[in-house]
């Protein structure tokens, strides 16, 4: 039986961000659709997907996502290499050793630590601090000047420390990460207050600080859903692209942390299963970048995401 | 139980209390109004007070600075002098009058009848065959003057009846009070002689905050003077919930609150008899407009169910009652009335505004605003009428805001902030030096701070604005408005990064609500022909700052009306006028109430405007360049 197929008309689009100069620099965003309805609109750009390299020997990772990355940790620069090795479109730099009761690195030290990957590997860069606002504060600005014209993504920006950051991404030609709790108002917000500040909003990311599967994805998924529903009815305040952590926020929950037991079944497939999943549900909400840890993971929402972006035939 | 005396300095006040007893709570029974916004649970740290002689017991930690403590935290050991500094006691103060007090407005014409008046009379002697009694010749008199029916004698006035018709040839002059409904009077007194003395009515506006009195001469219908005070319940706490919560968690908290309102509308009326030499006893009438809690307590009536849901009050169309029972100070047989309420939130001093603003005779589609402590507002016209209410807080009265103040003498009401310099240019109430900054001068601060860079949208201060003007304290930043040179109370008067938010979600929750209640009803902003503001904000508003900072919504500035008191205004006019006690009734009957608590929407709105002007910057078109 022949049927019409009733589309949406948009009249906005996301606005499309580029991560990286160069050739090997990305692009993201830019769709004007929801999330993979190939036939109501243009969804330019594949959804990004990085892993997480962090700056010092992660302590409270489970065996399970170190494990893929033995002999690396504590080597960033060579942990970097081997994400690229293993598919990752970006890699995503966490400063861990800047935290006041991590190493207390300084900003200089993580500079040159950003500096130091940002020229081993062929993949565009995120960088982000310790999450302590007062200490991202004073790192950030010099990383970012240390990575000047590299054009990386540089947060996490908060309503506290916004300022600061947004000057440095200004100054050195680099994406702004902004950063709120679960709200859909104080997302757009920060994204007024550091537009205001002359960054132009191609050049933001929201991070709208998304839990993980069984914990809240509900509310981060209709978050993310009202705001691409605001950017394409063509509010420009969030017509900007979002990341999410979604690895940071697996690798913490018992369901990927529990070893092996007779009644969850073995760790492999469920925390590898946890992790992909819940990165599959912020796509689908419209996430552009997402950031995950193990490679597994990575892997099997890549394949996901590829059948995704297939047009359907209507 | 031991019992020690406790003498309060300046006052020279002593009593005798119990260990039990706080020294809050003495100073209370010492009848001294202290602020005490938290009702005493020593979360507020304004009830402080220094001890000067003698032993008290207080919880480790809780001494303030320079040797104060928390009167309502510590406890008499021993026999004590305590001194009660002036920044610890609510200050009664004058009210700035706004201006429009006469009250024929709204086609409430002369020609109307007060709830309380006196005609003079000449009744004829009884013939020589005649039965009819007394009572009954006068009755009809009065029928035949007055055209009303339903005339009911009281005991008080039978017995003054022979002597006052005889005495004078059959001239008396008869007390005509209108009760409970609006056809049926009481001769509540007779007199002889065609008598031409003054009687007053009282309008009151029974505020969370502040009380305010208009003394009416009702015989020439006219607004004589105005009082006003702050509340005295504010030592039992700032908004009406804590004042709930007290009159239940204290044997005699409800009394307790009933005293302390009724002791603050005692004082201004003492004060207005005085001024104008009148007896309290020639007030024969009131009229009282409240919210719903206030009015409960006002009356003695267990407020415990306002709170809880479904949010049940008493009542809130309420009888008139002698002024003996309601403890006011005015002729003890006089009527008090309260203007009749919608819902436990939407009280009789929103029908008084609606009243008083005209909305409920009017063809366009009229939106009031009353920003008071619970910011109430109605939307309609002659066919329908909604109302909802919002908590805002009593920033705006100056509540919570160091150097806030109301509308009074060396209040500033007006600041200008250059852009660059940060010079500020400002005026204040009655051209006096300036001793702190009422409401719409708060409403000018932020907007022109704003304006001039010094907050972003979010009232953050910006840092490195580099101006002596913005400095760092203990609590975070603020701005000096005015050198402590130029003031009239020697300190620096200042804003504070934490007073701008506060006086933001005062701003973001009046604009939730206007926004919430049309959308409740699906009309968009241009639907509405006309905006009337009320307030306490003295003689103006500046209705172009309100705009800017998002308090108000983006109309043409030629829409908005700004009122002043519209509570005691309303008030005026029930006491003046039959036709407003018709309405008054009819208004309150058919509001319809918006509960903006449940569902989302609220908090939504809420949380958008917490910004200068909004999140929204489409909603504010006039104000979109943007400051940088």
């Amino acid at each position: 039986m022949a049927g019409t197929i009733i589309k949406e008309r948009w009249t906005g689009k996301v606005l499309e961000m580029v991560i990286g100069r160069g050739p090997s620099a990305i692009k993201v965003g830019g769709d004007g659709t929801l999330p993979f309805l190939h036939y109501e609109g243009k969804m330019p750009n594949r959804p990004a997907v990085a892993l997480e390299v962090w700056d010092v020997e992660p302590e409270d990772w489970p065996e399970m996502v170190t494990g893929p990355f033995a002999g690396v940790l504590g080597d960033p620069v060579a942990w970097a290499g081997k994400c690229v090795e293993m598919g990752a479109d970006l890699v995503c730099l966490r400063l861990a050793g800047t935290h006041p009761d991590n190493q207390d690195a300084t900003p200089e030290g993580a500079a040159a630590t950003a500096k130091a990957v940002a020229e081993a590997v062929n993949v565009p860069l995120i960088v982000t601090g310790c999450g302590i606002e007062e200490k991202d504060a004073v790192t950030l600005p010099v990383v970012g000047e240390a990575l000047s014209g590299k054009g990386v993504l540089l947060g996490c920006a908060t309503a506290n420390n916004y300022k600061i950051i947004t000057t440095a991404c200004k100054e050195h030609g680099h994406n702004i990460i902004a950063s709120t709790p679960l709200d859909i108002n104080l997302a757009k917000q920060l994204n007024i207050l550091i537009n205001e500040m002359d960054l132009p909003l191609n050049r933001i990311a929201m991070d709208p600080l998304v839990g993980a599967l069984g914990y809240g994805i509900e509310y981060a998924y209709s978050i993310m859903e009202r705001s691409r529903l605001g950017a394409l009815t063509g509010d420009k305040m969030l017509a900007i692209p979002v990341i999410c952590f979604a690895g940071q926020e697996t690798w913490k929950t018992k369901e990927a942390k529990t070893k092996d037991n007779e009644e969850w079944g073995t760790q492999d497939r469920r925390a590898i299963l946890w992790e992909a999943a819940a990165a599959a549900v912020f796509a689908q909400a419209g996430g552009a970048i997402m950031v995950l840890r193990h490679p597994e993971s990575l892997k099997q929402y890549k394949k996901h995401i590829s059948a995704l972006m297939k047009p359907q035939v209507y | 139980m031991p019992k020690y005396t406790v003498q309060f300095l300046p006052d020279n006040i002593e009593l005798t209390v119990t260990g039990e007893d706080s020294i809050l709570r003495a100073i209370t029974k010492a009848n001294i109004p202290l602020n005490a916004s938290c009702g005493g649970k020593g979360t507020c740290k304004r009830c402080k007070v220094l001890v000067k002689k003698g032993k008290v017991k207080s919880p480790a930690g809780s001494e303030q600075e320079k040797g104060y403590l928390l009167a309502c935290r510590c406890y008499p050991e021993s026999d004590l002098i305590v001194e009660i500094p002036e920044e610890s006691r609510l200050t009664e103060h004058q009210v700035a009058l706004d201006g429009g007090l006469h009250l024929d407005g709204n086609g409430f014409g002369n020609e109307d009848t007060s709830v309380y008046r006196e005609v003079s009379l000449k009744i004829a002697a009884p013939g020589p065959n005649s039965t009819e009694s007394d009572m009954s010749r006068l009755v009809g008199a009065i029928r035949a003057e007055t055209g009303i029916e339903h005339l009911r004698p009281t005991l008080d006035m039978l017995r003054a009846l022979p002597r006052a018709l005889r005495q004078a040839g059959g001239e008396v002059t008869v007390f005509l009070a209108e009760d409970r409904e609006n056809n049926s009077v009481e001769i509540a007194g007779v007199e002889p002689g065609s008598m031409v003395n003054k009687y007053y009515g009282l309008a009151l506006d029974l505020g969370t905050t502040t009380v305010v009195v208009h003394l009416i001469d009702l015989g020439e219908r006219r607004v004589v003077d105005a009082r006003g005070a702050y509340n005295k319940q504010a030592m039992y706490g700032d908004d009406v919930i804590t004042r709930i919560i007290y009159a239940d968690e204290y044997p005699d908290g409800l009394e307790k609150l009933r005293e302390a309102a009724v002791s603050t509308i005692n004082g201004l009326i003492g004060d207005l008899a005085q001024g104008w030499e009148i007896e309290p006893e020639d007030i024969k009438a009131a009229v009282c407009a409240g919210n719903t809690t206030m009015i409960h307590l006002f009356l003695g009536l267990t407020p415990t169910n306002i709170r809880l849901e479904p949010y049940t009050p008493v009542a809130n169309i309420i009888p008139p009652v002698r002024a003996s029972q309601a403890g006011l100070d005015i002729h003890p047989q006089a009527w008090v009335r309260c203007v009749p309420g919608v819902a436990s939130y939407v009280g009789g001093d929103v029908t008084a505004g609606v009243l008083a603003c005209g909305m409920a005779l009017s063809d366009e589609l009229v939106l009031f605003v009353d920003i008071g402590t619970n910011g109430e507002m109605a939307l309609g016209n002659r066919e329908w009428l909604v109302s909802c209410a919002c908590s805002a807080g009593p920033a705006f009265e100056g509540g919570g805001i160091r150097h806030g103040m109301r509308a009074m003498r060396g209040a500033i009401e007006q600041v200008t902030i250059e852009p660059g310099s940060l010079e500020v240019k400002y005026a204040t109430v009655s051209a006096a030096p300036p001793v702190g900054i009422c409401g719409s001068g708060l409403i000018d601060c932020i907007a022109r701070l704003y304006k001039a860079g010094v907050i972003n949208r979010g009232g953050n201060f910006i840092v490195d604005a580099g101006s002596p003007r913005i400095r760092s304290f203990a609590e975070g930043k603020e701005f000096v408005l005015v050198w402590a040179g130029e003031t009239g109370s020697f300190t620096d008067i200042t804003i504070s990064e934490a007073e701008v938010k506060n006086l933001l979600r005062s701003k973001a929750a009046i604009y939730a609500g206007i926004r919430s209640m049309l959308k409740m009803v699906g009309l968009p902003f241009d639907a509405v022909d006309r905006v009337v503001v009320a307030g306490g904000f003295g003689r103006h508003i500046n209705i172009r700052d309100a705009i800017n900072i998002g308090m108000l919504p983006d109309m043409p500035l030629e829409k908005y009306t700004y009122i002043g008191n519209s509570s005691v205004k309303g008030a005026g006019m029930v006491l003046l006028s039959r036709r407003a006690r018709d309405l008054a009734g009819e208004i309150a009957g058919k509001m319809t109430y918006i509960e903006l608590s449940t569902g989302n929407t609220f908090m939504e709105e809420f949380v958008s405007a917490l910004f200068v002007p909004h999140t929204d910057l489409g909603l504010f078109p006039s104000c979109a360049t943007s400051a940088k």
